[in-house]
């Protein structure tokens, strides 16, 4: 009978996303019809006190502050600044300036939580200026694609925050977990440009006039407003002096003196920021109130046990079952946002990878690593939709020439498989 | 319909953004008072009231924008007729949807409100004075579906056809 009860529900579930019902709604339609069925719980009360609950605890408020931060950034002129700080360093590496996209999302990651955001950021300054010097459209859009993915690894990250929550693991452990792994997924991709370039001499135009080493520090000061704010959100979460939330908040702080100091903040940008701020997390918001209630509902059915004991039945191997998860998510991140994807896995999934013996903060990662893959992949992928806005190319365009980095995640992802240390070295030192 | 529902929505979302602001502010004074080792009770709970108003009294005005999303792709398959069908059907249990959510969250405040129902942390709050927001933002919510469903009858489009890309996650 369980069993059936479960199919039901997953089948249910996923028709009435399919039939083009918002996402948030969704979730909340299905768990209200599946407490009325199956349970005689007073559906509608129970409802609103998760909903209230769980959209006004202290760990969500880091949510849209980082949110907020992203939008002060996104209209400043720190992308414009990265170009120029970095550029000059980069001229000799084969490949030249397309490391810039690379090195640009990684640094900007570190301010930002959004992967959307990241890859709005730099690609608005990075697309023009790599299509002004005759660098091949290909290479530029489908590395941007690829490395905007970062904002999501590389803390601060809104993933994690939402999944930290779910799977209460501490957020700020998850952001250091989240450093090493990001670092090698950019060294990877750096790699793939640097043989590309090897193999494609031709198309990368010569490089810009040569500077001094000292002009080339000198033009590195235009680095040291996103440096600072780095060091501010990162730097006060790590020192213990403020906890996730508290470091958001300084990161808005921050932004906002950043963007005066340069003189790009006035009255009316500041208003679309914050209103961009307020759509953003609304929207967000909407998918975690319904996922609340989803999971108190899953729960009081017995369903993730049920999931979990029919999983355990089939006697995978851990291994197995990262590559069955992996496989899974792959599918579902073509036609799911990453957000409704780890709200969904913990609503349903949680207890199986317990029961399989996995971190879970490495089990975190996993998920973050697999999300930023559902990013490039079409139809549905955040970074393709932001990219078609830029350069307003076909979506099935901008995912092909971001394939190959798709193929370097999928590597990353059993990287930290075989050595769980690339993400759980670091926050075993924090304690 | 227009002039009165929009200028709502508006005013809602304006409320939102000075909710996001406070939500800020708040946190901001945290961490001074913690540094300065003043003594200032239920800041926490402060800061997700604020959090959470932002998110439901920006409801209504973010749908308008087409910002909430959905699954699209069956969708986009389907001939213009079938679609329209579904279109017409999403809207229908949407407003169904935020009716029941609206009239629960008014239920809330309530009883919160008739059983003097306080905050269980420091800040003591009468819960139903943030709840009232939860259920403002809801009726918002439902209104624009309501809304939505009559311009669809009247052969109008709702939402925008191009809204600005929002940069989610």
């Amino acid at each position: 009978m369980g069993i059936f009860i479960t199919l039901f529900l997953i089948i249910l579930l996923f028709a009435v996303l399919g039939s083009g019902m918002w996402i948030g709604l969704s979730l909340l339609g299905v768990a209200i019809l599946a407490m009325e069925i199956f349970t005689s719980r007073p559906v509608g009360d129970s409802m609103v006190l998760t909903i209230w609950g769980s959209t006004s605890s202290w760990t969500l408020t880091a949510l849209p502050l980082f949110l907020w931060m992203g939008e002060i950034l996104f209209r400043s002129k720190l992308s414009e600044d990265m170009f120029k700080g970095l550029a000059p360093w980069l001229n000799r590496l084969p490949g030249r300036l397309l490391h810039v996209n690379v090195i640009g999302c990684t640094i900007f990651a570190a301010v930002s939580g959004s992967s959307a955001a990241t890859c709005a950021t730099i690609g608005k300054i990075t697309l023009p200026e790599l299509k002004k010097r005759g660098y091949p459209d290909d290479i530029a859009i489908g590395t941007l694609a690829g490395a905007g993915t970062l904002g999501l690894l590389i803390p601060p990250s809104i993933i994690m925050i939402v999944y930290g929550v779910a799977a209460n693991v501490s957020i700020a452990k998850l952001f250091i977990a989240g450093v090493i792994p990001g670092l090698m997924l950019a060294a990877l991709f750096m790699g793939y440009i640097i043989v590309w370039a090897l193999f494609n001499k031709d198309k990368v135009p010569a490089a810009d006039e040569g500077m001094s080493f000292m002009k080339k520090l000198h033009e590195s000061r235009h680095l040291i407003p996103v440096v600072s704010l780095i060091a501010l959100v990162l730097g006060s979460i790590y020192s213990g002096l403020a906890t996730a939330t508290e470091a958001a908040a300084l990161g808005v702080g921050g932004s906002l003196v950043l963007a005066k100091i340069e003189g790009s903040l006035n009255w009316e940008k500041f208003k679309d920021g914050i209103v961009a701020a307020c759509r953003v997390y609304c929207m967000i918001g909407l998918i975690l109130a319904g996922a609340a209630f989803l999971t108190l509902a899953m729960g009081f059915i017995g369903l993730p046990r049920q999931m979990a004991e029919f999983i355990g039945a089939l006697n995978l191997s851990p291994f197995g079952l990262i590559l069955l998860l992996t496989g899974f998510f792959i599918v579902l991140g073509c036609f799911l946002d990453g957000i409704s994807m780890v709200v969904l896995t913990m609503t349903v999934l949680l207890p199986t990878v317990q029961a399989a013996g996995l971190d879970l903060i490495w089990f975190g990662i996993f998920i973050v690593l697999v999300v930023e893959m559902a990013q490039i992949t079409p139809p549905v992928g955040f970074n393709l939709f932001v990219i078609q806005g830029l350069t307003k190319r076909e979506i099935t365009y901008i995912a092909r020439t971001a394939l190959p980095l798709f193929f370097l995640m999928l590597a990353a992802v059993l990287a930290t498989y075989f050595f769980q240390d690339i993400v759980l070295w670091l926050p075993r030192q924090m304690t | 319909m227009q002039q009165y529902t929009h200028p709502f929505y508006r005013t809602l979302m304006f409320l939102a953004c000075v909710s996001m602001a406070a939500s800020f502010a708040v946190i901001m004074l945290g961490v001074v008072a913690r540094e300065a080792h003043w003594d200032i009770q239920g800041l926490d709970a402060y800061a997700g009231y604020a959090v959470a108003a932002a998110l439901f009294l920006a409801l209504p005005e973010t749908l308008r924008h087409g910002d909430h999303i959905r699954v699209t792709l069956i969708l986009q398959r389907l001939s213009q007729r079938v679609k329209n069908g579904f279109e017409y059907g999403c809207l229908v249990v949407a407003v169904a949807l935020s009716a029941y959510f609206a009239w629960f969250a008014c239920r809330l405040v309530w009883v919160s409100y008739t059983t003097h129902d306080v905050s269980p942390s420091a800040d003591a709050t009468a819960l139903w004075i943030p709840q009232l927001a939860m259920a403002l933002g809801c009726i918002g919510l439902c209104v624009s579906f309501v809304e939505a469903l009559v311009s669809r009858m009247h052969g109008v489009d709702f939402f925008p056809e191009n809204s600005e890309q929002a940069h989610v996650e």
